[in-house]
């Protein structure tokens, strides 16, 4: 299914050249993952700052630089923690990067409607949080408006709105005032990626009851 | 003294060191590119001359571990040794300046690699043109473009610290890469 909808040109600026918090970064390589277009762009756009390297004012190191350097190549790195764990099925086909973030005793899903589930990711972000959040098969997620800025990006399936339908790799902002609700496609489950600067709020009867998990963290 | 060389040696010299574990490539490597390591970063007004050369040599020793993962076909050495830089740029600043060393900038950046690219006229592109000095730049442009890659600042920080509206750094930065000849203007709908 290709892509169609992409991050904008600022977003792609500021991840190519490392000015994006950790949690906003982490949406747009996701996007990357699914979108050659964009990885096109990304490749572009780095490829300025591979030619502001080759044309900076060499600096000269310290004298013992290249010795200090030899010395420690063969420095032993310590293995990346690792645990062989089995994972479900739907988490299994994530895209790599994705997995990579999951906590390791596993991603502790919790319930926000009958049929929405969120899991938080740890990144060390404190203006963003980053979560996954499920829908299943079919389900409709209570409609809701956002207080601050919010990226999803699809991760696994699709879902749709008032607007349109997502697909793997979409990459949709809304904004304060926009009000949505997104359901997933009848026949799959649907997994996205989401950043979100501040609470979101639910509008309609049941937000009553649902609004306190809803709140945002950031630790 | 060594004569110059080209951008394909350059890569030719990077895979040695991935295949290889080639030393004496990595030598060469390391007296070309380090200085210029060193001097980029430099240019960022918030890295000091002690903290550039710590992460020269830090983005040299990252060229040697992970040169295996470096693929001509996607970028240029020097676009390959940039990125290197620019997450060892981003986990000093997390690490320093936040205190925060729970996660590295390697494991939030899409590890590319293995996913092809859709428009290989845009790598062939790439790879005959040469492109304009920034220095070539209107001032006002160099400014804008500076604080983003050399010093990593988003659009808005940079907006706060010129005092200037967000449209118009916006603006200039646009201009710049088009002076700059950096396409990115294909038809993609933006979220």
């Amino acid at each position: 299914m290709l892509v169609t909808k992409h991050p904008n040109s600022d977003l792609l600026i500021d991840y190519a050249s490392g000015a994006l918090s950790p949690g906003l970064c982490v949406s747009v390589s996701s996007h990357l993952h699914f979108c050659a277009l964009c990885r096109d762009k990304n490749e572009e756009l780095s490829s300025l700052g591979g030619n502001l390297l080759e044309t900076a004012a060499p600096a000269e190191l310290n004298a013992s630089a290249l010795d200090d350097v030899l010395g420690r190549l063969d420095e032993i790195q310590p293995p990346r923690p690792f645990t062989q764990r089995t994972l479900p099925d739907d988490e299994a086909k994530l895209p790599e990067l994705v997995k990579n973030l999951l906590p390791d005793d596993g991603l502790k899903w919790k319930f926000l409607s009958p049929a929405l589930r969120v899991a938080r990711l740890a990144v060390g972000e404190s203006r963003y949080e980053l979560a996954l959040h499920k829908i299943k098969a079919g389900g409709k997620t209570p409609a809701h408006d956002h207080n601050g800025l919010e990226i999803t990006v699809v991760l696994q399936g699709s879902f749709s709105d008032a607007d349109g339908i997502y697909h793997e790799g979409d990459f949709l902002i809304r904004e304060p005032g926009d009000v949505h609700r997104p359901t997933a496609s009848q026949n799959n489950p649907c997994i996205c990626l989401s950043v979100s600067e501040s609470p979101i709020k639910l509008v309609g009867p049941i937000k009553r009851l649902l609004n306190p998990l809803f709140s945002v963290t950031p630790q | 003294m060594y004569a110059e060389k080209t951008a394909d040696e350059w890569s030719n010299l990077l895979i040695k060191v991935g295949l290889e574990r080639d030393r004496e490539a990595f030598t060469l490597l390391f007296r070309h590119y380090a200085p210029l390591l060193k001097g980029f970063l430099m240019k960022g007004s918030n890295i000091g001359h002690e903290q550039a050369e710590e992460l020269a040599q830090e983005a040299m020793i990252k060229v040697w571990r992970k040169a295996d993962s470096f693929n001509r076909q996607k970028s240029s050495a020097s676009t390959w040794i940039y990125t290197i830089a620019r997450n060892c740029r981003i986990d000093w600043i997390r690490r320093e300046v936040r205190r925060q060393r729970d996660i590295h900038a390697d494991d939030l950046y899409e590890p590319g690699g293995e996913n092809p690219s859709q428009v290989s006229l845009v790598q062939l592109r790439n790879k005959r043109t040469i492109r304009a000095s920034i220095e070539t730049l209107p001032q006002e442009q160099i400014e804008v473009i500076s604080k983003i890659y050399f010093e990593g600042k988003t659009h808005s920080e940079v907006s706060e610290e010129l005092s200037l509206p967000l449209g118009t750094v916006k603006s200039r930065i646009r201009l710049a890469l088009k002076r700059l000849n950096v396409q990115l203007d294909a038809e993609a709908e933006e979220a």
